[in-house]
């Protein structure tokens, strides 16, 4: 009982080490993926920060100034991730966590739970941020030939910067459960995830970054970097990060600041461990009646899948998995963030003036296009890795019921695929009608890129759904584990070979096409049958993986032991 | 030293308590001793309260209102010294799949106080008692329902608890598993601990009981040993399934003639 709060973080320390220690086929592979995966993406990041950092330098005092704003807003978006990632993490640690129900019963003092879990929830929320932060700093530090201080600075400034805001989210999660009624625990999820994705949407209008590409405004852009600056204000901690890293990177040393970044986290550490002795067993216990959640009933869904020509059984199947997927706010909140990417996405398209290149508008809008269907494609893998690979596994432990009911095993895979496909291919369609919409690209492309969506929905879609079944984890706690197995890591690296050479099947005939058609020349006849013959091999190649990720995925569930 | 149940202060006391979940009450007003060396059976139906009512006296629910006591430490105020002298027992038990048999008892140990070679010999000894011996350095992912079961009451007991709560204890037990924990439960209480078992399994009940709470709807209707429950419900039968049933309200027999 007087054990170090650290103890309580032994179990997961112990199962990391035994899940090293035991591996499991393919864990290498993934492993090895992985480590390429990041280790490319961290040599990327690290790059880009030295060379903008490289890039500023030359401006002198402007540069110095551009660079101090920069890592203000930084830290400020990281801020901002930090907070709401850590009202969705503290909901479980602190809360649904299912190994509280063995802590709760035990005799530990609440002041070391809290401790424990806190450490849990700051690890969990921030982990990705710092993956992130390390390169970015290192890059600034080695462009501008930081000494070793500057280093020992962004260590002792990053500590506090992350737990102030896990903190601050830590406590808006407490008191939310505590004041909202119980049952709606999971629900407060829901409405982060929408504030999140709202604040996201409503920065980047404040902002508008494409005032800096015209000319015409060139006055404006002192009210760019006002407007800049507004919501990097004093009282913040990425404020105070940015100024005491910006000063370290000059060799001085900013006291105040990174005080005020050790005094806030540890006045608020104590402040949450009080409030959190006093109202966390309450909340807990209301967390548990959770269990019996408010649902809506989604009548409506029984009467549109009524009207759809499926059979029962499909029908049936339909109306489950529909159900099971709306009633858990954990799976669709994701697709708020999603959402909100997808928002920034077209309204970069929207913002994006093309015209103002006279002679090359037209060349560059259709390139735009094609690096518009491949970011479409990407977009779909992503969708299709979180939501349609995990479809077969998302039946878990129940999977028994259809084995034993008298459906054919193809009917129930064929049912997950068509759930799947509908959403994926809606979502992804839209994109790309609007984006092209918004830049204005040629008829031909516009045509051509639908068409290539609508192929590649039925292969990415198809392919998710055969290697789920492939590779399902029935006993895996939720989707983003299932998409982190195996088979869903070999689901993403297929999924971009075949959006790069589906886009490349797509875009080189339009380009050639579109390139004869400015110039008035009409295409030889080989040329007219290369063009054809792309576009076939490209509808073929979907329609292949599709057919053959399908007929492989039944045959997995049927020769299932 | 062998306690005689019934004669000592009660190790499980609990007084009024009540829980609510918004307008439904699930416990109203439950009362029940448990003394040193007794075991308690606690019987009703499918959503009468027993789990909720095990629930709160370990510490996992706070009730809407009632006074809990264990070892003579209320749980409201003195929540540590109250949970050191329990054992709890769940139905669907959390175990850390990725640790070892060993490892978890010994996490859990340490949650107790328990250390150094002490902790290491009541380990080997428990998992000697519930046959977990061999399986002490295996994943516990790879554990049948019973073994994690078995593995479940050996950290429960692993502690010298006072007092145990049991939840279920038979589900998914085979006969010599069932067997092996209806002698441990005898040993133990033997030995002065308190055991409150809440089960559906009359049989087990009927066999290892002292005494038994009947709950329905959130509230104690019978309590006594089998002979007095048998004449609260003006029963001759031997076998306590007709008491339960009389207490409780109807067969059902009668609504699946209807069906079939």
């Amino acid at each position: 009982m007087g054990q170090p709060f650290p103890y309580l973080l032994l179990p997961s320390i112990w199962a990391s080490r035994n899940r090293a220690r035991r591996r499991q086929p393919g864990d290498l592979v993934r492993g090895l993926l992985f480590g390429v995966v990041g280790l490319l993406v961290f040599v990327a990041v690290l790059w880009g920060s030295f060379w903008l950092t490289w890039q500023l330098s030359k401006y002198a005092e402007l540069g110095d100034y551009l660079l101090r704003l920069g890592l203000a807003w930084l830290f400020l978006t990281f801020l901002s991730f930090l907070a709401f990632s850590s009202v969705v993490t503290a909901l479980s640690t602190f809360f649904l966590s299912e190994d509280l129900k063995l802590l709760m019963a035990t005799p530990i003092a609440p002041r070391r739970l809290f401790h424990a879990r806190f450490a849990r929830t700051i690890g969990q929320a921030s982990w990705m941020v710092v993956a992130f932060l390390v390169p970015v700093l290192a890059g600034v530090g080695i462009a501008r030939c930081a000494g070793p201080q500057f280093y020992v600075t962004a260590l002792l400034i990053v500590v506090p910067f992350v737990v102030i805001p896990v903190a601050a989210g830590t406590a808006a999660t407490l008191v939310l459960v505590n004041v909202f009624p119980a049952r709606r625990a999971r629900d407060i999820l829901m409405l982060m995830g929408l504030l999140f994705a709202a604040g996201i949407v409503v920065v980047l209008r404040m902002i508008q970054p494409e005032r800096l590409l015209r000319v015409e405004s060139l006055p404006d852009i002192t009210g760019f970097f006002a407007d800049l600056q507004a919501p990097a204000a004093v009282l913040l901690p990425s404020f105070w990060a940015g100024e005491a890293l910006f000063t370290s990177l000059q060799g001085g040393r900013d006291w105040l600041h990174g005080g005020a970044l050790w005094t806030t986290a540890l006045g608020l550490t104590v402040l949450l461990g009080a409030a959190c002795e006093r109202w966390h067993f309450a909340g807990f216990s209301k967390a548990q009646e959770a269990r019996k959640a408010r649902f809506t009933r989604l009548r409506w869904l029984e009467g549109i899948a009524r009207v759809l020509p499926l059979s029962d059984v499909r029908r049936h199947l339909l109306i489950k998995d529909v159900k099971v997927f709306l009633r858990d706010v954990s799976q669709w909140s994701q697709l708020l963030l999603l959402l909100a990417l997808v928002l920034v996405y077209l309204y970069n398209f929207q913002v994006l003036d093309l015209e103002r290149v006279p002679y090359m508008s037209g060349i560059v809008k259709n390139v735009y296009a094609l690096i518009n269907l491949g970011m479409a494609g990407f977009v779909m893998a992503t969708i299709a890795v979180r939501f349609v690979f995990p479809a077969v596994s998302s039946e878990g432990p129940a999977f028994w019921i259809i084995r034993t009911a008298p459906i054919a095993l193809r009917d129930f895979l064929w049912s997950k695929f068509w759930t799947g496909l509908v959403p994926v291919f809606l979502l992804t369609e839209t994109l790309t009608v609007l984006a092209n919409e918004f830049l204005g690209i040629d008829p031909f492309l516009k045509v051509a890129s639908a068409v290539a969506i609508l192929f590649m929905s039925l292969g990415l879609v198809g392919l998710a759904t055969g290697l789920g079944a492939r590779y399902p984890r029935f006993n895996a706690e939720n989707p983003t584990q299932v998409a982190g197995s195996y088979g869903g890591v070999m689901f993403m690296v297929l999924a971009v070979l075949f959006v790069i050479v589906a886009c490349a099947l797509v875009g080189w005939p339009s380009s050639l096409y579109l390139w004869h058609r400015a110039r008035g020349v009409p295409l030889s006849t080989f040329q007219q049958w290369s063009v054809a013959l792309c576009f076939a091999a490209g509808a073929a190649l979907s329609l292949v993986t599709w057919w053959w990720s399908m007929r492989s995925g039944v045959r997995a569930l049927e020769e299932m032991e | 030293m062998l306690v005689q149940p019934g004669v000592a202060p009660p190790m499980i006391a609990v007084y009024d308590l009540v829980k609510k979940y918004g307008g439904f009450t699930a416990v109203d007003g439950v009362s029940l001793e448990v003394t040193p060396g007794e075991i308690h059976g606690f019987l009703g139906p499918n959503g009468a309260g027993k789990t909720t009512t095990i629930r709160m006296i370990a510490g996992l629910l706070q009730p809407t209102a009632g006074r809990i006591l264990v070892n003579g430490h209320d749980l409201a105020s003195s929540p540590e010294a109250a949970k050191a002298s329990l054992g709890f027992i769940p139905d669907r038990p959390f175990i850390y799949e990725k640790l070892t048999a060993g490892e978890f008892l010994r996490f859990h140990g340490g949650l107790y106080g328990m250390d150094g070679s002490g902790m290491t010999d009541r380990v080997n000894e428990m998992l000697e008692m519930f046959e977990l011996s061999r399986w002490e350095h295996e994943l516990v992912e790879s554990f049948s329902h019973g073994m994690k079961q078995r593995l479940v009451m050996t950290a429960a007991f692993l502690h010298r608890p006072r007092a145990v709560l049991v939840d279920e204890p038979m589900v998914g037990l085979d006969p010599r598993g069932a067997r092996l924990i209806k002698a441990v439960f005898r040993r133990m209480s033997e030995h002065g601990v308190a055991i409150l078992m809440s089960t559906h399994t009359l049989e087990v009940a009927q066999e290892m009981c002292d005494r038994i709470s009947i709950i329905l709807k959130g509230r104690i209707i019978a309590r006594g040993t089998v002979e007095e429950l048998r004449a609260l419900a003006g029963s001759d039968d031997a076998q306590l399934t007709p008491v339960f049933l009389k207490l409780t309200g109807g067969s059902g027999l009668q609504e699946i003639d209807e069906i079939v």
